[in-house]
């Protein structure tokens, strides 16, 4: 028995995050049920669903911001809504919604958290925010939405903590910022930094994570690899032709579904990139467009006939 | 580390503070000041008062003596009696050669004298002078001799033209109010503005137990609340040397009786904290509380009515800050400064056991 808990704990240390059996209702609405969760040591996971999935509610469960109905959450072997202390000192935090104290300047209020993590040192902080173009010599009161979040981003990461757990990001960012981010977090991943990042966009998890977990009406629907999603789900190429070329002529291997718009034709495409972009460039090209799926999409076309198939057999 | 949240509590609210202190220097400066015109303006000018004089008996029912000078050209005198100094109503008391008359005091009620000589040469009388049976009144006697009233002085006989009266209900009388609701908004906001303003999923994402975020916002307003009290006692204290009545109610005295609210403050501040933890909105916590400071002001009134209402008075915070018996008897009860610091503590514990169990709202 002695020996088996100290197998699992020593099992726990490659973990980051272990969440099990978690439940969390509000009356008797559900916001999490059941939800069991590896967050391996020193990987990007990303955590995706659509709004109201449940994210944000297992994120701050796992941070004791609130109570859970049942469930246990291990962190670094710490008891979620026991050691909160001790996990916090390991963990940077960036909520999906968050308020500055008004009328102070960013700088001190940075120095303000960096103290209450007891981290010494500024450098990190100055050297985010050169990397994200802000003015710490603002004040808070005078942020645009994008550069709040941006101070959030800096608050979360400044400290050097083990783990960074980050619900939406890059909300309110432009996308050369969001550019810059994802290299910002790629560095910390290269630090050995675990991340735990939840999102709604399925490209920007595609762009950064290693592996991601799918939450939908508050339940876990699959983790999987990124690239194992991305084989699954392939990439939407949209081009419009100045002649009209028959549909017949896309039906390649790697090809799934081939469909006419308007003069427009939609590619949805799994591997062979490459030969499908020979057969385009055979025509005369308008205008071409390669995209992820959305979420949506994703749902639609791949988990809710996984589930039936699930079903019917 | 510690004492980092205090320090940025009183660091942001230092303008609001520094204004609010320039509020309670001028309240405090001011009161001791306005002693002197109050006095005055209840001090009557009666005509020719300095020729008239009455000597009022000692004891009861004991008799009057009125006297007046003489004038040479009066062959007669007439006295008229009047509860007013107008004379509208006079009823005539005396007419004779006399310049003194003696009569029995068998009234209650303040009487007016005005002496006439009556003059051979002018047909008119001629006024010598009028004279009152009291001084300069305090109108406020016979209101604080009601029941209704004598929460404000527990019973005791205060003279509105003593300073130490004067400032009983000039300054102590509402002091409660100013620096009580001022700590009752402070501690609501300072917790539920967190909330409301959703900073609290930051400041507890890092090492801060919510135990040790109470208490150091607890601290800072500990150190608000004294701060007031000491901006009081220096402001109330010069007030008092500037009219030179420190002689009469002196710095000591100052500050027992104010140093006698800071576990009064804290309860509210305490009390505050926990309703700002309970609802985590700004305004019904405020409703909430300044709703408590002013419930307990009428226990403490309505116990002070009889004495089958005393147990009121006893569950009401405002009964154990007792200013009075240091104004008045020189005795500052350390005992209900203990029960108020106690009931303080344990109104924080309350505050961090319920938090401890609330879920942060987004």
């Amino acid at each position: 028995m002695k020996f088996m808990e100290l197998w699992v704990s020593a099992m726990d240390q490659e973990k980051a995050i272990i969440i099990e059996n978690l439940t969390k209702l509000y009356g008797k609405h559900v916001g999490v049920k059941n939800l069991n969760l590896i967050v391996n040591k020193g990987e990007v996971m990303g955590f995706l669903g659509p709004n109201g999935a449940g994210k944000t509610t297992t994120i701050r469960s796992s941070l004791a911001l609130i109570a859970k109905t049942a469930g246990k959450i291990t962190i670094f072997g710490l008891d979620s809504h026991r050691d909160t202390v001790a996990i916090r000192e390991k963990t940077g935090y960036l909520p999906g919604d968050f308020g500055l104290i008004p009328s102070v300047k960013v700088s001190s209020y940075l120095k303000y958290l960096l103290s209450l993590n007891r981290c010494p040192s500024t450098k990190k902080m100055t050297e985010l925010a050169e990397r994200l173009e802000l003015d710490l010599n603002r004040k808070t009161n005078e942020l645009s939405k994008g550069n709040k979040q941006k101070v959030g981003i800096i608050q979360a990461l400044m400290a050097d903590q083990e783990l960074i757990i980050m619900d939406e990001p890059t909300s309110g960012l432009d996308p050369l910022m969001q550019q810059e981010f994802y290299r910002i977090l790629r560095g910390e991943q290269k630090q050995g930094k675990t991340v735990f990042m939840a999102s709604h966009n399925l490209a920007e998890v595609e762009k950064v994570c290693d592996r991601v977990a799918i939450i939908r009406e508050g339940q876990l629907e699959v983790v999987e690899e990124i690239q194992t999603l991305q084989e699954k789900t392939g990439k939407v190429l949209e081009v419009e032709f100045s002649d009209p070329v028959s549909v017949d002529e896309f039906k390649i291997e790697g090809v799934s579904e081939v469909q006419e718009d308007d003069g427009r034709l939609i590619l949805t495409i799994h591997e062979n990139l490459d030969s499908v972009i020979e057969a385009v460039s055979n025509h005369r090209i308008l205008n071409m467009n390669l995209t992820t799926y959305s979420l949506e999409q994703l749902f639609l076309k791949y988990y809710t006939q996984e589930k039936q198939q699930r079903g019917d057999a | 580390m510690t004492g980092r949240i205090t320090y940025m509590e009183l660091k942001t609210g230092l303008k609001g503070l520094l204004i609010f202190s320039l509020l309670i220097i001028i309240v405090s400066v001011g009161m001791p000041l306005i002693l002197p015109a109050y006095r005055d303006s209840l001090t009557e000018d009666l005509e020719g008062a300095n020729k008239v004089n009455l000597e009022l008996p000692t004891e009861e029912g004991g008799m009057i003596v009125l006297s007046w000078e003489p004038l040479e050209t009066a062959s007669d005198y007439m006295v008229l009696e009047d509860n007013r100094s107008s004379m509208v109503t006079a009823t005539i008391k005396y007419v004779g050669e006399e310049t003194s008359i003696t009569f029995e005091k068998d009234f209650e009620e303040k009487r007016y004298y005005a002496v006439m000589g009556e003059s051979t040469e002018t047909v008119d009388p001629v006024l010598i002078g009028i004279a009152a049976t009291e001084k300069g009144e305090d109108p406020f006697q016979g209101l604080i001799q009601n029941p209704a009233y004598a929460g404000f002085t527990r019973g005791r006989k205060v003279s509105m033209l003593e300073v130490k009266g004067f400032l009983t209900f000039e300054f102590f009388g509402f002091w409660w109010m100013l620096a009580g609701l001022f700590i009752a908004y402070l501690s609501v906001s300072v917790i539920a503005s967190d909330f409301e303003n959703k900073r609290m999923d930051v400041m507890l994402s890092t090492p801060i137990s919510r135990r040790r975020y109470l208490l150091e916002k607890f601290s800072a307003m500990s150190v608000i609340a004294l701060f007031i009290i000491l901006v009081a006692i220096v402001g109330l204290t010069g007030g008092l040397a500037n009219i030179n009545e420190l002689h009469e109610f002196s710095a000591e005295t100052v500050f027992l009786s104010l140093i006698g609210c800071l576990p009064f403050l804290l309860v509210i501040s305490a009390f505050g904290m926990l309703t700002a933890v309970i609802f985590q909105k700004v305004r019904v916590g405020m409703g909430i509380t300044f709703g408590f400071v002013f419930v307990e002001y009428f226990l403490y009134i309505f116990g002070n009515f009889s004495k089958s209402l005393e147990w009121m008075k006893t569950v009401s915070i405002f009964n154990y800050w007792d200013y009075l018996s240091v104004i008045f008897d020189d005795l500052f009860k350390a005992g209900d400064f203990v029960i108020l610091a106690v009931l303080a503590i344990v109104l924080i514990i309350i505050c961090i056991w319920v938090f401890e169990k609330k879920d942060i709202p987004t």
